[in-house]
C-alpha cells in the first residue's frame, strides 16, 4: 500500500504504516489497492479501459452554428458577458470574459447566442446515443464529460486506434471541438482530456507517470480546494499525491483523497450507464381496404392520443413525427412531420396533419396505418405567463410559433420568415432574413441614421431606367426632389458601389428611390419604392 | 306629437334596431398620426377588429407611409403593460421587398414582423385568415389579386375573431364591388399630394381628404 504512494514516499515507510489505520477509518473504501497492487506483472492490460471525450466548447457546439461569427454570451451579475466565442469571432478580437457592448462594438455582425444549459443537456444526450454504437455502456460523466467503456469494443471496432479515429472523425463531422484520451479508469481518462494529453494507456503500470505531472485544473475541483492548493505549492496531481495522506482528506475532504485513489485505480469507480430514451411506434391494421379520408385521419388522432399518452408518463416531447399509410399492392406512402420545438399535444400535432393530409396523395386504398415517433427529449413543463395582456385574447387561438408552423406546413420554410437589418452602407445588403425558429439572437438591430431617407419597399434588384435629356424616365420623365446622397463603398470586395442616390417623384405620383451610378456608363437606376 | 317620439326612442333602444349612422359609436380607433384623418373616422382612429381596404392604381403614392404611425404603435411595447408581448405585423404577399432600415426609421419592431409569401391568391386569403384568427398579430397586411365579396367577409370575420386589424391593398377597379369591409379609402396622388376618398365608412360619412401628408 505504501509503495503506491510513489517514489517521493518511499522513505517514510514507517510513518505511513502507523497511520494506515487512520486512514481506514477515514475511507472505509480503502481496501482493494492490494489486488491491483499484488498483479501488476501478470496482468499487463487492464480488464476494463474506458474513453474519454471531453467537450470543452459544448456551449458553443450546442448552437451548431459555425459559418458565422458567433459567441456564446451568459448572464453574470447582470451583464451578458461573452463565455466562449468561435474562431471566426475570436480573430476579431472577441476575448472570453468580455461584455456583449464590446463584442458588438469589434464586431458588428457577430451573433450574440444565449448560453442554454437545456440545451447542451439535449445535445451531449444525442451524443451519447450517438456513441451507443461504439460501446454498450456509455455514461454522462458530468455536464461536458462522456465516458465509454471500450474493453469489449476493441476487436469489433479493429484495435484501439481505428476505434479512436472513427469516434474522432465522426465528431468531427458533428461540429464538435472533442479532446480524447483512454486509460483504465474513468477518472483517469477524463483528467487526461481535460488536460488535452491525447493520452492511450492500457496498462496501470503507465498510469501513475502520465498523471503525475498532470496540472490540478484538470481535476475540476472546488475553487477554494484548487486555491488552497496552488497556495501550498502544489500544482500537480504528482504533488497531491506526494502529500500524507490524512492530512490531506483532513483538509480537503475525504471525498478528494477518494478521486485520487479511483483515478489510480485503487478503489471501484462504478459508473451509471446512459440509456437513450424510447420511441413510439404503433400500428393500427385494418380488417378491409380503407380509402376514406375522414376515417384514415380519425385513426391518425387516435394513434397521436396513444403517442401524446407515451411520451406524457415519460415527460418527453418530440420534433418529429412519421407516419406510413400502408397500401396492398402499391409501395407505402410517407408523411413525415417536423416541429419547430418538441411538444406530444396530439390536438396540436393533428391539426398540421390536417393540414399535410389534405395534399397527400394516396395511390390506393389503406390497409395498414404506422406512427412512427422521432428522438424524444425532455419536455419542461411551461406554466403559461400571466394575463397581463391589453385584450383577452379568444380561448381558441394559438401562438405565434404554432401560427408560423402551420404556415411553413403549407409554403415551406423558406416562405415563411422574419427580418432584421444589417449595420452595412450598402442598400442591398442592409438587411436580411431571419428564421422565426431559430433560437433567439440578441444581437441588437444596426442603428439607422434618422435624416438619411430610405424607401419601404426595396426591389430586388435596381431596374435600369431609360433616359431622355439627361433625366430618366418611368412613366415619364421623373423630378428630383431630394439628392444627391453618395454612396461609395465596399470598394475591398466584388460588389462594392459608387452611386449617387435621389428622391424623385415620377408623373403618376410615384416617390423613387433612385440612383445613378458614378462610373463611366453614368446609367440611372430604380432601386426602391417609398410607398 | 310628443307620445310618438318617446315611443320611437324606446323602439330605438331596443338592441335589436341597427341604425345606419349610429351615434353610439364608441369602439375607439386605432389613432392613424394623421390628425385630418383621425378626425374624419368614426372612433378617431382606424377601425379595430376588421377589415380595411386601400384601393391604389400603383404602389409607392404613400399607401404604407399611411399606415406606418399606427403600425409603429402596434408593434412597440406599452410602458403601462411591461409584461404584454406587443402583437406581430404580418405581411402575406408583398408585392416588393419590405426594406427594414425604412422600417425601422419608422419605429417598427422589426422583431414583430413576419413575412409570408404564399403561392397563389387562395392561398394568400387562406395565410391572412390564419394569421388574423390566430390572435397573436395585432395587424395583418395583404395584396391578394383578387377579392370576391364573399373572401372580405371571411377576412372580417376572421379579424373580429382574433381581435386583429387587417388592411387589403386592391386596385382602384374594385371600387364598385361590394365589400365587407369597415373602411374602404381609394388613393391617388398628382402633382399637388396624395388625397384620399373615403368612400365606405362603417358608422361614419363618405369623405374626400386632400394633401394628406402636407399638413
Amino acid at each position: 500500500m505504501q509503495a503506491r504512494e510513489g517514489g517521493a514516499a518511499s522513505g517514510s515507510k514507517a510513518r505511513h504504516k502507523r497511520r494506515a489505520a487512520d486512514v481506514q477509518q477515514l475511507l472505509p473504501l480503502a481496501a482493494p489497492e492490494a489486488e491491483v497492487e499484488s498483479t501488476p506483472a501478470v496482468q499487463p492490460a487492464s480488464k476494463r479501459l474506458w474513453f474519454c471525450v471531453y467537450l470543452p466548447e459544448l456551449p458553443l457546439d450546442a448552437t451548431g452554428r459555425r459559418h458565422s461569427p458567433l459567441a456564446v454570451v451568459e448572464d453574470q451579475q447582470g451583464v451578458h458577458r461573452i463565455l466562449l466565442a468561435n474562431e471566426m469571432a475570436a480573430a476579431a478580437g472577441v476575448l472570453p470574459g468580455q461584455s456583449a457592448n464590446a463584442a458588438l462594438a469589434l464586431l458588428p455582425e457577430i451573433e450574440l447566442e444565449e448560453r442554454s444549459t437545456v440545451v447542451e443537456q439535449q445535445t451531449l444526450e444525442a451524443l451519447a446515443t450517438w456513441l451507443e454504437q461504439f460501446s454498450s455502456f456509455v455514461s454522462i460523466a458530468s455536464r461536458d464529460v462522456l465516458l465509454l467503456e471500450i474493453a469489449g469494443s476493441l476487436r469489433l471496432f479493429g484495435g484501439l486506434r481505428h476505434l479512436r479515429r472513427r469516434v474522432a472523425s465522426g465528431l468531427e463531422q458533428q461540429g464538435f471541438a472533442a479532446s480524447l484520451s483512454i486509460a483504465p479508469t474513468p477518472l483517469a481518462a477524463t483528467w487526461l482530456a481535460r488536460g488535452n494529453r491525447r493520452a492511450c494507456i492500457r496498462k496501470f503500470a503507465n498510469l501513475l507517470p502520465k498523471l503525475r505531472s498532470l496540472p490540478l485544473h484538470c481535476l475540476d475541483w472546488p475553487p477554494a480546494a484548487h486555491t488552497a492548493l496552488t497556495g501550498m505549492g502544489v500544482t500537480t496531481i504528482g504533488d497531491c499525491l506526494r502529500l500524507p495522506r490524512e492530512a490531506f482528506a483532513k483538509r480537503f475532504g475525504a471525498g478528494r483523497l477518494i478521486e485520487l485513489d479511483r483515478a489510480l485505480g485503487r478503489l471501484p469507480d462504478p459508473r451509471a450507464s446512459w440509456r437513450s430514451p424510447e420511441r413510439f411506434c404503433a400500428d393500427y391494421e385494418m380488417t378491409e381496404e380503407q380509402s376514406d379520408r375522414e376515417l384514415l385521419l380519425a385513426i391518425c388522432q387516435e394513434l397521436l392520443e396513444a403517442h401524446e399518452q407515451f411520451l406524457l408518463t415519460r415527460q418527453l416531447g418530440t420534433q418529429r413525427i412519421d407516419f406510413c399509410f400502408y397500401h396492398l399492392k402499391a409501395p407505402a406512402t410517407k408523411l413525415s412531420m417536423g416541429f419547430t420545438r418538441p411538444d406530444r399535444s396530439a390536438r396540436r400535432f393533428a391539426e398540421l396533419l390536417g393540414i399535410r393530409f389534405e395534399r397527400l396523395s394516396l395511390p390506393e386504398p389503406v390497409i395498414a396505418l404506422r406512427l412512427q415517433g422521432g428522438p424524444t427529449q425532455l419536455l419542461k413543463a411551461e406554466s403559461s405567463r400571466l394575463s397581463f395582456d391589453r385584450r383577452s385574447r379568444p380561448s381558441e387561438c394559438y401562438s405565434m410559433t404554432e401560427l408560423a408552423e402551420r404556415l411553413a406546413a403549407r409554403f415551406g420554410d423558406d416562405a415563411v420568415n422574419g427580418v432584421t437589418t444589417v449595420a452595412e452602407h450598402r442598400p442591398q445588403k442592409a438587411w436580411r432574413q431571419r428564421a422565426l425558429s431559430g433560437g433567439k439572437t440578441i444581437g441588437q438591430p444596426a442603428f439607422m441614421r434618422p435624416d438619411l431617407k430610405r424607401p419601404l419597399w426595396l426591389l430586388p434588384e435596381p431596374a435600369h431606367l431609360p433616359v431622355e435629356a439627361g433625366l430618366p424616365l418611368h412613366f415619364g420623365r421623373v423630378t428630383l426632389l431630394e439628392g444627391p446622397e453618395r454612396l461609395e463603398t465596399g470598394w475591398w470586395d466584388e460588389d462594392g458601389i459608387a452611386r449617387d442616390y435621389y428622391m424623385a417623384v415620377n408623373p403618376r405620383g410615384m416617390r423613387l428611390w433612385i440612383f445613378r451610378n458614378r462610373s463611366r456608363s453614368a446609367d440611372w437606376y430604380l432601386d426602391g419604392i417609398f410607398g | 306629437m310628443r307620445h310618438d317620439s318617446s315611443s320611437l326612442e324606446k323602439l330605438l333602444e331596443n338592441p335589436r334596431v341597427w341604425r345606419g349612422k349610429s351615434q353610439t359609436w364608441t369602439e375607439q380607433g386605432i389613432a392613424s398620426g394623421f390628425e385630418k384623418l383621425d378626425r374624419q373616422l368614426p372612433g378617431s382612429g382606424w377601425p379595430p377588429n376588421s377589415l380595411t381596404e386601400i384601393l391604389t392604381e400603383q404602389y409607392g403614392i404613400g399607401e404604407l407611409q399611411l399606415l406606418m404611425p399606427a403600425l409603429s404603435k402596434l408593434s412597440a411595447d406599452d410602458p403601462l403593460v411591461p409584461y404584454a408581448e406587443p402583437g406581430w405585423i404580418a405581411w402575406v404577399a408583398p408585392p416588393f421587398q419590405p426594406y427594414p432600415p425604412a422600417l425601422q426609421q419608422w419605429r417598427i419592431n422589426l422583431s414583430r414582423l413576419l413575412i409570408v409569401r404564399p403561392k397563389d391568391d387562395s392561398e394568400i386569403l387562406w395565410s391572412a385568415e390564419q394569421a388574423l384568427s390566430s390572435g397573436t398579430c395585432s395587424a395583418v397586411l395583404l395584396w391578394p389579386e383578387t377579392l370576391s365579396d364573399q373572401d372580405s367577409r371571411r377576412l372580417q370575420l376572421a379579424a373580429e375573431k382574433g381581435s386583429s386589424w387587417c388592411i387589403a391593398f386592391r386596385p382602384l377597379s374594385a371600387r364598385n364591388q361590394p365589400s365587407a369591409a369597415a373602411l374602404r379609402i381609394a388613393m391617388r396622388a398628382d402633382g399637388h399630394g396624395t388625397h384620399l376618398d373615403i368612400f365606405k365608412s362603417r358608422g361614419g360619412q363618405p369623405v374626400s381628404i386632400s394633401n394628406l401628408f402636407s399638413g
